[in-house]
């Protein structure tokens, strides 16, 4: 995927926003309509926000990191994405309504934790904190800067598709958790 | 004298919050309009940042608790405070302590004794965070608060120790 690297940001922040949207939304539910699933082995809406929550302890950090090592300026005009990087990113994308289901790794599974409202609360703060480093990313070169992924030690990914892909994948589970209230 | 007074008056309008474990006496961005009193369990005050729950202040039983630069403020908290176990509070709004403050001279100054207390204990706890060891971190604190074993779940001391359940732990066996 090539894309200017402007562009990117814009409709990653665009994304970011919206999710802070809805979720500001899921604030005003009762916490029995957000603790409830369709089946037992369904995710309610804040396991779904607990799961975000769990990669976000992990992205948030590095990317910060990566981003705060590179110096200012740096910036290319047009971004491509890494083969590894644009497989990942797909992979979370939903694409027509549709998403390609997986199974969460057993350390991200947030069933049966002690779940309330300050777990949308953090939610939120990680939000917060993903549009300032979108904003921050604007600076730095998106294909040059790697960062590390969680599943392997073995590769790093671009930033540009590492940024990709956490807003995917909050996509993802944000539109799961919208089906949870339902 | 004063604290006793107040005590009464918390009894006397004897305004009592039931809470459940995890359950709320004030959350993020509400104003504080309340003190409280502990009659039984226990509470704790913290901050929540993107990654963790800091807590800051615990709440016995028998002590007088509430969200405090947001009271004094009257601006959004910054803090959330819920219930670590099952606990009756009661609670008391700022009207009536202020009504109660201005009584007399003698309750305006046992007042403000009073905030010195709390002043006093600020600065003892900023003392705490600047205390590297973990194990002098912890013996600081016990001294204030022998059974805060007994009234709270470790894993929210090691919050306000700034260490892990696992670090605290190895502390307390050493």
């Amino acid at each position: 995927m090539k894309i200017k690297s402007e562009k990117l940001i814009e409709y990653l922040l665009a994304s970011v926003n919206k999710a802070k949207n809805s979720v500001l939304e899921f604030k005003q539910k009762n916490l029995t309509k957000l603790n409830a699933k369709s089946a037992q082995k369904k995710w309610s809406a804040l396991e779904c926000i607990e799961h975000l929550n769990l990669y976000g302890d992990y992205y948030l950090p590095e990317i910060e990191a990566r981003i705060l090592k590179q110096n200012r300026n740096t910036n290319r005009v047009v971004f491509k994405s890494g083969i590894i990087g644009n497989y990942f990113a797909s992979l979370m994308k939903t694409t027509n309504g549709k998403i390609k289901k997986m199974q969460s790794p057993v350390e991200m599974n947030p069933q049966n934790s002690d779940l309330n409202a300050t777990t949308i609360d953090r939610f939120i703060k990680q939000l917060d904190k993903l549009i300032w480093l979108l904003n921050e990313a604007k600076e730095v070169d998106l294909q040059k800067t790697k960062t590390s992924i969680k599943l392997t030690k073995l590769i790093k990914l671009r930033l540009g598709d590492t940024l990709r892909f956490v807003v995917y994948h909050i996509e993802r589970h944000l539109d799961q958790a919208e089906k949870a209230i339902k | 004298m004063f604290l006793q007074q107040l005590i009464n008056l918390f009894e006397e309008k004897n305004n009592k919050k039931f809470l459940a474990k995890g359950n709320f006496l004030i959350q993020e961005g509400q104003t504080e309009t309340n003190i409280y009193f502990i009659k039984k369990g226990a509470v704790r005050v913290f901050h929540l940042t993107d990654a963790e729950e800091q807590t800051i202040r615990f709440g016995y039983e028998r002590s007088i608790i509430n969200s405090l630069a947001s009271f004094i403020q009257e601006s959004p908290s910054e803090f959330y405070i819920d219930a670590v176990r099952k606990s009756t509070v009661l609670v008391l709004s700022k009207n009536d302590l202020i009504q109660l403050v201005n009584l007399t001279v003698e309750n305006t100054k046992a007042y403000n004794t009073f905030l010195e207390v709390v002043i006093t204990q600020q600065i003892e706890r900023e003392l705490d965070l600047l205390t590297v060891s973990p194990s002098q971190r912890l013996d600081r604190v016990l001294k204030r608060s022998p059974n805060l074993f007994q009234q709270v779940p470790l894993k929210y001391i090691a919050s306000y120790l700034r260490m892990t359940p696992e670090t605290l732990s190895r502390v307390r066996k050493s």
